[in-house]
């Protein structure tokens, strides 16, 4: 394993496991993510692809095992300090701030960036005033990418379904990631705004200089979309490479469509 | 048949209003309010009643009090919000309730508070009325203008995202603990510095200012006026202590009637009187 961070892969698990109890949610996942990748993450209903992104952000500690960023044990990390780190997600069962507008949703994200200083916040300056109206471009300018941009208004919660999707996807992008995590982000969309996803991401990526993981249940559009995949099968990573070796895979073949275990 | 001394109770009602809606903005049900409340004002008795009695003291003396105050709960709300703030919902309002206690019983048996009778003959910086209305009415329109300025700060916007999803803040990068933390040390210095002027205004103190009792009647300030913006609790807190007040005609059945107040208020009102739709009409207050 060279240590030199350099030539460290942007984000390594080394023999991850989580327990729950009796349950095994996962048990020593090893796999690498490469600068730029699209790396995807399949496998059945409670494979353990969400307890893996939980502890990719910081949600919930693992119980062995380390990850490394860019070389650097993450240990004991909370999920605010891993954002800092350039890791955001999203969230599966979506977690928006449903009281705040849309465009509010993103402003939120975006606090990292300088608003124009304490002082000039407490007087209302024109530096303050400018800075924040900046700062609102920003935020709709990331809705624009997103096709939200004139929804800005709307309060969160009043959103169709694919619409809250692309704006957790916005709000994440917001707090300026190099590693974006996205859980089943095609969820409930319909199968041309599952194709203009997958275009999406892809233009976000290059956009953003982003390396992204991405849960998905259909597989289609993770085999076009990914550079490579990772399946996950009760808690153990069953099957790792390219999306035609994954295809292949006799492993991979049996634990979605069973067999004789 | 509001007279300048209801006027000032009603003000420092309202300034005990926003009290309890700081850390509800940022999702935390805290009733800590009433303890550093009592604390403002027994720190306040305990200083200007040293000595030999005075029956004046000058403003320069309270605005001391109040900085005193202020520093004095901030402290106690550092420590005590730490431990405290990792407790979410319920469990939350339970030890705030428990501290509320705390400082009701120290200040009840402590050898220098006055036990159950409390301090008496606490100097007056103004000689009437009038002159408590200006002064608590320059600090709730400083409150005011501090908490319009707060909504449309980072701070306000991650208080506002923490009290929709806590998690989902902290995995955007949010400091979650030091915002609660501090929309909880804001409160506390707000109730402490009102519990000064109050224990001027009042002339006397005791343990039973800052009891249960006061935290419920000040949680209703925020329920009945609505916890969405900071005029919410303002409004509330004005009008639901007028009201024992004006209906005082009509004898005992007043503390009905205003129990039905409290009770019907949210069955009509589900979001207080005063919620977001209500503001955008208004237009001015929202950006």
């Amino acid at each position: 394993m060279s240590g030199q961070a350099s030539a460290a892969p942007l984000l390594e698990l080394r023999q991850i496991s989580r327990q729950f109890g009796g349950l095994q949610a996962l048990s020593e996942v090893s796999f690498q993510v490469e600068q730029g990748e699209i790396f995807g993450l399949i496998g059945p209903n409670g494979a353990g692809k969400t307890t893996l992104f939980n502890l990719l952000s910081g949600v919930t500690p693992a119980s062995n095992g380390t990850i490394h960023w860019r070389g650097q044990a993450m240990q004991g990390l909370s999920p605010d300090r891993h954002n800092r780190l350039g890791i955001a997600r999203t969230f599966q069962n979506l977690r928006l701030f449903t009281g705040l507008s849309v465009l509010e949703n993103v402003l939120v994200a975006l606090h990292r960036q300088p608003q124009g200083g304490k002082l000039d916040a407490l007087l209302n300056s024109s530096r303050f005033r400018r800075r924040q109206s900046e700062l609102r471009e920003r935020a709709l300018q990331l809705l624009e990418e997103l096709g939200l941009a004139d929804q800005a208004h709307r309060q969160a919660s009043g959103l169709a379904y694919g619409d809250r999707r692309r704006l957790e996807i916005a709000r994440a992008l917001a707090t300026a990631p190099a590693l974006l995590l996205l859980d089943e982000p095609a969820a409930g969309m319909n199968p041309r705004e599952k194709e203009q996803l997958c275009e999406l991401l892809a233009q976000l990526r290059q956009r953003h200089q982003l390396t992204l993981v991405v849960i998905e249940h259909h597989v289609p559009l993770l085999m076009q979309l990914c550079q490579r995949l990772a399946v996950l099968d009760f808690g153990r990573l069953i099957a790792l490479g390219t999306p035609e070796q994954i295809q292949r895979d006799p492993r991979v073949i049996e634990a979605y469509l069973g067999g004789s275990r | 048949m509001i007279d300048n001394g209801l006027l000032v109770q009603m003000i420092l009602g309202a300034l005990l209003g926003l009290s309890v809606y700081l850390p509800m903005a940022a999702g935390q049900l805290s009733l800590a309010t009433p303890a550093f409340y009592a604390v403002g004002g027994t720190l306040a008795a305990l200083l200007s009643t040293q000595g030999n009695a005075q029956s004046a003291i000058s403003l320069w003396a309270v605005l001391g009090e109040m900085l005193l105050a202020g520093c004095l709960t901030a402290g106690l709300a550092l420590l005590v919000g730490l431990p405290v703030l990792r407790l979410r919902g319920i469990y939350l309002a339970i030890a705030t309730i428990a501290l509320v206690e705390i400082v009701r019983v120290a200040i009840l048996n402590l050898p220098f508070t006055g036990g159950a009778a409390g301090i008496f003959g606490i100097p007056q910086p103004f000689q009437k009325p009038f002159g408590y209305v200006l002064f608590s009415g320059a600090l709730l329109a400083v409150c005011g203008w501090l908490f319009q300025r707060l909504e449309a700060s980072r701070l306000g916007r991650s208080m506002a995202a923490i009290r929709d999803d806590e998690l989902a803040s902290r995995c955007m990068g949010i400091h979650t603990t030091r915002v609660k933390l501090t929309a909880f040390l804001a409160s506390a210095v707000l109730a402490g510095i009102t519990g000064v002027i109050a224990a001027h205004y009042l002339n006397t103190w005791n343990a039973r200012q800052g009891s249960f009792d006061v935290a419920i009647t000040t949680l209703a300030f925020v329920i009945l006026g609505g916890s969405r913006s900071w005029l919410g609790p303002v409004i509330g807190g004005l009008l639901l202590t007028a009201l024992p007040e004006l209906l005082r005609p009509v004898g005992d059945l007043r503390l009905v009637l205003f129990g039905l107040v409290i009770l019907l208020g949210p069955v009509f009102f589900p979001q207080g009187l005063i919620t977001p739709a209500l503001l955008e009409r208004l237009g001015r207050w929202k950006p």
